[in-house]
């Protein structure tokens, strides 16, 4: 069985440069086969949009524009009367906590990572996420529209429910300049392609419940928004240290002399001027440091280079992250982030890096939140997150995961 | 090799620490000449860096989990001292205990996790009876009988190696058998598990501390987990968390030329514990109920968790916030899971590797399948003692048909 489209791990596959992730909601009451068909009748029309094929213009193609579609299940969806499949272990462990009722709250006790004051309800909850990439935002905004119109089109005349409600969708965007909103890079470090299969990939256990699920994976999403107000109080020198990379070059910094952070000698190379330059590749990912400052940076409480990164005890991630910028009502207009997007084995790895005090534990972004104000500022709000189960391609089931309904 | 006690954890008379070296010394003399090269040194001075760097691994039990799965894991890692003997081999070993409330009922007071090596209380207790008791009294709060350290009204009487040989039979277990006496079976004093000792540590880096590499295509990389662990034909180390993470920190420093050597003091820490997980009425746990002992600051080998004896409350009233829902703490399993321990190691500089000390692996490295280790077939058969120990009264459940109540 093989990992569904979407996940852009094999060598020189780079993700579209569009997103949209979008959920979808079961009726109160819904049983396992009526959420199910519905389902397989999405699913058909989502293959027909993958080939260019649009429900309402037969004969008409529209371009594709490398679209994929990718399935994951929520605990929800485990628990609709009449399900086939237990919910698998790694969900109950590895899923986020609900707002607090009257807005906010940690998204992973331990963590300091909080949900936005405003945010009450988490809208990355449902039943079924899917995730859209494409190289165009027609295409993956076509497959909202084209999703509404199927779940319309499947409303009860007599009741008016349909079995499966779209409730909310995210947009993101890819950049080419490797940075993220704090115009720190982002990113740079992530997997070495090689490194990747065996870090996403659900691997067999002992426990025979689970062996639907190998080959498949977990899918991690925050869509974070960044108080970019607070990251300009910060001077220039403070802000590398809680990233751990020089500002302008990325350069990894390794430790704190009299004037200020110092980057790995040599990097960026002669000729090039940020780290994400070809021949610049040794140093994307930073070494090891023993300056205790330097050690609470972000890319140092996010990756402790513990080898190899397919032991579920390195907590390293797959990362296919898209940011976003949206109108928001309160100043200054807009609201600007993150949609983080993580593939993993067993979200157990990101709520561990999330919790665990050496690595990002208690921290928002980076540094020490005992003795750093900076460090301990909400630069970072979750507007929502969920953790899916993304199961394999299985030959016999007409989508995947079509066993938890029938 | 001056090498201090574990964690400074003891103000020893010098010739007890020259006791404690010298073990060391003839653990190492053991292993160097299957395992010594130039890229371990057993004194941490001659390595040239004094910038320590820890090694970590989560402490709960790998092997149940890719046995059984994760709820079997948890269950036999929790029955007691049973579970503790075949399971606890991540050199992290726990004990629940246990206390009757008011209302008769027996009940979770707290869990004691020791990391602590088994051969420096061996070398204690062979050497110094009274240290070794002094030790005891202070961490259980109660002087033992000599006879519960030794069988015998009189330790003294006897030659240091019946000494030694006494107090492993009762209170450190090792090769022969868990230990058969209480006070570090009903408490857990420091490791006993056979596989947590001073050898294995050693063993484990001196392992990967080798220049091993690849060929990919006409250029030498790093081999691979797979390919070390099953180039020397134990795959089923590769399973586990310590293994891998130590051997191959070792094998990442040996690549770049680096010798790599244990930082003073040599010990097993226990390096981070992610105690906001734990809830007590939502709220964080009191101070009281997390206490780190048996070493200097950053140098712990000793986490109790839960109440003290005064304290009427247990630690079954706290809950793990690990996913969306809380659950009560049942056990030690919970607490470790959220422990990460392992050494300090310190690294000397890159130097040039001469051709002929790189070795190049032509073993497959394709990935390992865990869930079929032989020893699978060990923890299968605890599933079945478990299962039989557990197994209540038989009830009636209809004609010719019965079922345990248990």
């Amino acid at each position: 069985m093989t990992l569904q489209e979407g996940v852009y791990h094999a060598p020189g596959a780079r993700p579209g440069r569009a997103l949209v992730l979008f959920f979808l909601q079961a009726a109160p009451g819904a049983d396992a086969a009526t959420v199910g068909a519905a389902l397989q009748r999405l699913w058909n029309v989502w293959r027909g949009l993958v080939r260019g094929a649009v429900v309402d213009l037969p004969g008409h193609p529209v371009p594709a524009d490398a679209l994929t579609v990718l399935l994951g299940y929520g605990q929800k969806a485990f628990t609709l009367p009449g399900a086939r499949r237990a919910v698998p272990a790694a969900l109950l462990t590895g899923s986020f906590r609900s707002p607090q009722p009257m807005g906010g709250g940690r998204v992973v006790v331990g963590s300091g990572l909080s949900y936005s004051p405003e945010v009450r309800q988490n809208p990355a909850t449902e039943e079924i996420a899917v995730q859209v990439v494409a190289e165009t935002q027609l295409a993956v905004n076509r497959v909202v529209v084209e999703t509404w119109k199927a779940t319309h089109d499947g409303t009860d005349p007599a009741t008016g429910v349909a079995p499966l409600t779209l409730t909310a969708f995210y947009q993101g965007f890819q950049r080419a300049d490797g940075r993220s909103w704090i115009d720190f890079h982002d990113g740079v470090s992530n997997l070495r392609s090689e490194e990747r299969a065996g870090v996403i990939t659900i691997k067999p256990t002992g426990d025979d419940e689970q062996d639907w699920l190998v080959g498949g994976t977990y899918l991690a999403f925050l869509r974070l928004s960044v108080d970019l107000a607070r990251w300009r109080g910060i001077d220039r020198a403070a802000q590398e240290l809680l990233v751990g990379r020089d500002k302008l070059t990325g350069a990894p910094i390794t430790a704190v002399g009299a004037d200020g952070p110092v980057t790995v000698a040599g990097c960026p190379v002669a000729g090039t001027t940020e780290v994400i330059e070809p021949g610049n590749e040794a140093f994307r990912e930073p070494p090891d440091v023993t300056d205790p400052v330097v050690d609470l940076s972000h890319v140092q409480r996010a990756n402790h280079h513990a080898r190899p990164a397919s032991d579920a005890s390195s907590l390293r991630i797959f990362r296919q992250g898209y940011e976003f910028l949206e109108p928001h009502g309160a100043a200054p207009g807009f609201r600007a982030g993150l949609n983080f997007v993580s593939f993993q084995d067993t979200p157990d790895r990101v709520v561990r890096i999330l919790r665990q005090p050496t690595w990002l534990g208690r921290t928002n972004f980076g540094g020490d939140p005992d003795v750093d104000p900076a460090a301990a500022a909400a630069l970072l709000s979750v507007q929502a997150g969920g953790t899916y189960v993304v199961p394999p391609v299985d030959p016999v089931e007409p989508f995947p995961g079509a066993g938890i309904f029938a | 090799m001056p090498y201090d006690v574990p964690g400074r954890a003891d103000d020893l008379a010098p010739g007890l620490v020259k006791s404690w070296n010298d073990r060391i010394a003839a653990e190492f003399a053991r292993l160097e000449p299957s395992f010594g090269s130039r890229f371990f040194s057993i004194d941490p001075v001659a390595v040239g860096s004094t910038a320590r760097v820890p090694v970590t691994w989560f402490g709960d039990p790998a092997e149940p989990a890719f046995c059984l799965g994760a709820a079997a894991a948890q269950r036999l890692s929790d029955w007691d001292e049973r579970g503790r003997a075949v399971l606890h081999n991540e050199y992290c070993e726990y004990a629940a205990v246990r206390a009757v409330d008011a209302d008769g009922r027996r009940r979770l007071k707290r869990v004691q996790v020791t990391t602590e090596l088994r051969e420096y209380w061996v070398t204690l207790a062979r050497s110094s009876p009274d240290a070794v008791r002094g030790l005891v009294t202070g961490i259980t709060g109660t002087e033992p009988a000599w006879t519960d350290l030794y069988g015998v009204a009189d330790p003294t009487a006897l030659s240091e190696d019946a000494r030694e040989s006494a107090f492993a039979a009762l209170v450190a277990g090792g090769q022969q058998g868990p230990p058969s006496g209480p006070l570090n079976t009903r408490n857990a004093l420091f490791m006993s598990h056979p596989i947590n000792g001073l050898d294995d540590l050693l063993f484990i880096i001196m392992f990967g501390a080798r220049p091993l590499f690849t060929d990919r295509a006409g250029t030498l990389e790093p081999a691979t987990k797979e390919q070390i662990f099953r180039e020397s034909g134990s795959e089923h180390l590769a399973c586990r968390h310590a293994d891998p993470a130590a051997a191959m920190a070792a094998h990442g420093a040996a690549v770049s030329g680096r010798t790599v050597g244990f930082a003073d003091p040599l010990g097993m820490y226990i390096q981070s514990f992610a105690r906001d997980v734990f809830l007590l009425d939502g709220a964080p746990l009191p101070d009281g109920w997390v206490r780190f002992s048996r070493g200097d600051e950053g140098l712990h080998q000793r986490l109790e968790v839960g109440p003290p004896d005064d304290d009427p409350r247990f630690l079954d009233e706290a809950v793990t916030a690990e996913g969306a829902t809380d659950e009560p703490v049942v056990g030690g399993h919970q607490i470790v899971r959220h422990v990460e321990v392992g050494p300090f190691v310190v690294v000397g500089p890159q130097t040039p590797l001469a051709d002929g000390e790189r070795t190049v692996l032509t073993t497959s490295d394709a990935p390992i399948v865990c869930r079929e280790a032989t020893v699978c077939q060990s923890i299968e058969q605890l599933q079945r003692e478990f299962d039989a120990a557990h197994a209540g009264p038989l009830r009636r459940v209809g004609p010719r048909r019965t079922e345990p109540t248990g």
